[in-house]
């Protein structure tokens, strides 16, 4: 009897938890270019519910760190390299007729990049508006006429653009915002700090694991079957595992141009090679950033300058009877060690081995899909209340903190301050 | 004395030279203007030249004010005719100078001399405010300034106020963008403005270089000339003798020798101007001034200086071709094309293009807007012929083409141009100035830049060069 119970309530959990079951393959055969990690899009509609704040708390302040939407890649040399081996293998008729349709593609793509490398695409401001309307349209006690709203950016024209169509639509909800903008150098020590972590992330012990992990991982022989006539003879002139990333990236990366409706060359790949794809760039993600214990544990920390301002601005507005919104535009190289070092969702997640992410967790892509955002909403019943709320938005959709609350997704400011100030100062 | 003498025969040169050249262009002196030398004393500020910031304020400050703005008298468009098309240039609004060495430089010479004791107590006091205008440009250099941030979406409420009707709902906005900061934080600034009082709006904005072509064009063959040796001498000419520092330095430096021995002092005197036009850019003006420290008349020298240069490389100066606002022929080229190509459409259409201040007033003197299209090689006549880069593309300045017609179906498009937000007058014939016949104003600017483009394809290599 007790046993026929416990297999009932195992059914009913696991009927209620059909997202959890989710595994990367499934979000990987949905979405294609969940397997791009950075160059994921953001969803077009958030359908995540928000919990009601607690009893007589209001929100009165918004804190935001936000990457730039879609963007063309930065610059040729990515493309170029399964460019230029299909067009030295054509230059010695070693390329099938599907490798010749793969050239052509390969040729569009590039014209259509070209002058254009690194810029936010229009889908990328598209993002930014629905993010500013709904961040208008859901808070409307803190974005009410005449409040205040600072913005600044990187120097970056993607994150200034960005900052830029996201305000123009939040002005369309409310008319009467007071708004500010900036992209300044003097601001750049925190919005895109660059530390010396950035650089020595791979030390010899990461590297090894890193090998280790990738070995049986590359390379595509079934593509490499597809698009040359003599694969082996072809070796000469084409380095597999190159060709196979390169030329995957190049196709996944259209999801964020207008020629997203051109899905011949993502057609090309199986989800599993895909799959593999997204394996490797996510632990690579992992050991640049995470808390990898390979390399001391200490990436995420690359931005504790940004944390300690961030607190240190929220410090001062909450100060003020209405503080507005500060928003922040940069990049995915800074929410990701952000969201580790702050441990949203679980993602401060620290471990010496590379298999044991993917079964924890620990998925780039949803983290930092272009416009990915950070929103600290700030919550309390009035000027003199002394317990303020805060609840974490990851992507708009409420997110856990790695510290104790009775009112869970919100946590207590004092709580979540002294956490913080205290991981990074050790 | 012997300055005196020079100066009486330059007066007397300049005039005769003015009244022919005028006559032969069909120029009429615009008797409204005033002569630089009495507007940079009505206002110091336009002594920058094209980095003076196009007034903010929108009230009429009274006569005899400092600041007093002649209120914009719009002639009504005749036979109810309606913008339906804007096409619009613009310039950055107000930055911070380019360089931090700008800021660096001139305060590291007088940190020096007042290690050594060599400042006068102006000097000291100049060492000071050198030290706030250093601070509040710290790590700001080249980027626009919370004033420009006012002064963009005061100029797009201006714009919008006067043409409700090309501003309707149904409207679309294409907002384009040079990729250079301040002139994308400008471009967004407008925006921001717009999207404040239309609701629902249609703004579409891109900051990218493949539209250089049409936004800031280069022309490796006409600027090569700024450089050459006849252009550099004649310069050269004018600059020397135009030059005045002797004063300045003595008031500020206790000891000749150190001035002699330590720094270029004419170029410290140009560096000291340069701060000087650059605080009414930021918070500090009002606070804090540098042209105190220089003469009206070395004022009126160093902007004169600035002016002709301007002049040399982007107006019509005959001394190296009269052709540099050929730069922009593919600017205006695109303007006749889109007045043209929006012919079809039903609702109101706004092209919003930021670009540089070099860009204005190229296209400004190409297009021969007021007195902007004088052609001359003397440089001294320059100002008495109306030629002021201050009026011409001042931080914030624009040039708009409004177009207008009564309906869809009406064939005789007008239009209009706004040169800093005033009615320009065109070099073409109407009868009903200040708007033009569409077809009377695209055959000139076409025929114009046909001739010039036919002088360019003398040989083979720029055929081969396009076709490429």
């Amino acid at each position: 009897m007790k046993g026929k119970r416990s297999l009932f309530l195992l059914l009913l959990i696991a009927t209620l938890l059909p997202a959890g079951a989710q595994t990367v393959i499934d979000l990987i055969r949905e979405k294609p270019q969940y397997a791009s990690c950075n160059y994921n899009t953001y969803p077009d509609s958030i359908k995540a519910k928000q919990t009601p704040a607690p009893q007589g708390k209001h929100p009165f302040y918004i804190s935001h760190y936000g990457r730039h939407g879609s963007r063309y890649i930065n610059n040729r040399s990515g493309f170029d390299i399964p460019y230029k081996m299909m067009l030295h293998a054509d230059s010695v008729e070693e390329l099938t007729p599907i490798g010749k349709r793969v050239l052509e593609e390969a040729r569009l793509i590039m014209a259509d990049t070209e002058g254009q490398w690194g810029d936010l695409t229009s889908y990328g401001k598209k993002q930014q508006r629905q993010i500013g309307r709904r961040m208008a349209e859901n808070f409307p006690e803190v974005l009410c006429p005449g409040a205040r709203v600072t913005a600044i950016s990187t120097v970056v024209t993607r994150c200034v653009e960005s900052m830029g169509s996201f305000l123009t639509e939040m002005l369309q909800v409310e008319p009467q915002l007071n708004i500010t903008m900036e992209a300044s150098q003097r601001n750049m020590w925190f919005l895109n700090a660059r530390t010396p972590l950035r650089n020595n992330y791979l030390t010899p012990e990461a590297k090894k694991a890193y090998e280790a992990y990738i070995a049986n991982r590359t390379g595509n022989s079934r593509l490499m079957e597809m698009i040359f006539k003599n694969p082996d003879i072809v070796e000469e002139l084409v380095d597999e595992s190159y060709f196979n990333y390169y030329l995957m990236k190049m196709g996944l990366f259209q999801s964020n141009t207008h020629l997203y409706m051109n899905t011949f060359l993502k057609d090309l790949f199986h989800t599993d090679e895909l799959y593999r794809m997204w394996q490797i760039d996510n632990v690579l993600w992992y050991i640049q950033h995470g808390a990898c214990k390979l390399n001391g544990g200490r990436q995420p920390y690359s931005q504790a300058g940004l944390l300690r301002k961030l607190i240190a601005d929220a410090d001062s507005c909450l100060q003020m009877e209405r503080p507005g919104v500060q928003l922040r535009f940069g990049h995915e190289t800074v929410l990701l060690p952000l969201v580790c070092l702050i441990g949203v969702n679980g993602y401060d997640l620290a471990t010496d081995n590379l298999d044991e992410l993917e079964e924890k967790g620990w998925w780039c892509s949803s983290i930092f899909p272009m416009a990915s955002n950070l929103q600290f909403i700030f919550y309390r019943s009035g000027l003199n209340d002394k317990d303020v709320l805060l609840k974490v938005l990851l992507n708009e959709e409420e997110a856990q903190l790695p510290i104790p609350t009775d009112c869970a997704p919100y946590y207590h400011w004092n709580d979540f301050r002294s956490y913080c100030l205290q991981k990074i100062s050790q | 004395m012997k300055e005196l003498m020079r100066w009486m025969l330059v007066a007397v040169l300049t005039c005769g030279s003015t009244s022919s050249i005028m006559a032969q262009k069909g120029h009429k002196a615009n008797t409204q203007d005033a002569l630089p030398s009495k507007e940079l004393k009505a206002d110091v500020n336009r002594a920058a030249g094209i980095y003076y910031a196009l007034p903010v304020e929108l009230e009429n400050k009274g006569k005899g004010h400092k600041n007093a703005i002649v209120p914009f008298n719009d002639t009504p468009a005749p036979d109810g005719k309606l913008p339906f098309y804007i096409n619009h240039y613009a310039c950055p609004c107000s930055y911070y100078l380019d360089n931090a060495e700008d800021y660096n430089a001139p305060y590291a010479i007088f940190a020096k001399a007042d290690s050594l004791g060599k400042l006068t107590p102006l000097g000291r006091d100049v060492k000071r405010r050198l030290a706030l205008i250093r601070e509040d440009a710290l790590g700001r250099t080249g980027e626009l300034t919370a004033k420009g941030a006012q002064q963009s979406r005061a100029i797009t409420k201006r714009l919008i106020d006067r043409l409700p009707s090309a501003f309707r709902p149904d409207g679309y906005y294409s907002v384009r963008s040079i990729v250079k900061n301040r002139c994308i934080l400008t471009m967004q600034e407008g925006m921001l403005q717009m999207s404040t009082m239309r609701h629902p709006i249609s703004i579409r904005s891109r900051a990218t270089k493949t539209e250089y072509p049409f936004m800031d064009p280069t022309d490796e063959k006409l600027t090569s000339a700024w450089t050459n040796e006849k252009t550099s001498t004649l310069f050269a000419q004018f600059a020397s003798l135009n030059d005045s520092h002797t004063r300045l330095m003595e008031a500020l430096f206790n000891d000749q020798n150190f001035i002699i021995t330590h720094f270029d002092a004419a170029k410290l005197a140009r560096q000291l101007f340069r701060l000087a036009s650059s605080i009414q850019h930021t918070e500090l003006a009002g606070k804090v001034t540098l042209f105190d420290i220089f003469t009206p008349d070395e004022i009126h020298r160093h902007w004169r200086r600035q002016n002709v240069l301007n002049y040399m490389r982007y107006g019509g100066y005959t001394g190296n071709g009269g052709t540099q606002p050929y730069q922009q022929r593919s600017t205006l080229r695109n303007m006749i094309h889109m007045g043209d190509s929006v012919l079809k459409r039903y609702a109101p259409l706004s092209h919003l293009r930021y670009t540089n201040e070099q860009v204005i007033l190229a296209l400004a003197s190409l297009m021969e807007l007021d007195n902007c299209g004088v052609q001359t090689d003397n440089l001294d006549s320059l100002e008495a012929m109306g030629w002021a880069d201050y009026r011409i593309a001042p931080l914030g300045g624009s040039i708009v083409m409004i177009h207008y017609r009564k309906d869809h179906f009406d064939e005789d498009v007008l239009v209009k141009v706004l040169l800093n937000e005033r009615e320009a007058r065109l070099p073409i014939e109407t009868d009903c100035a200040p708007y033009y016949h569409w077809n009377d104003v695209k055959r000139y600017y076409l025929r114009k830049l046909y001739r010039y483009e036919n002088t360019r394809f003398d040989g083979i290599t720029e055929p081969q060069r396009i076709f490429r």
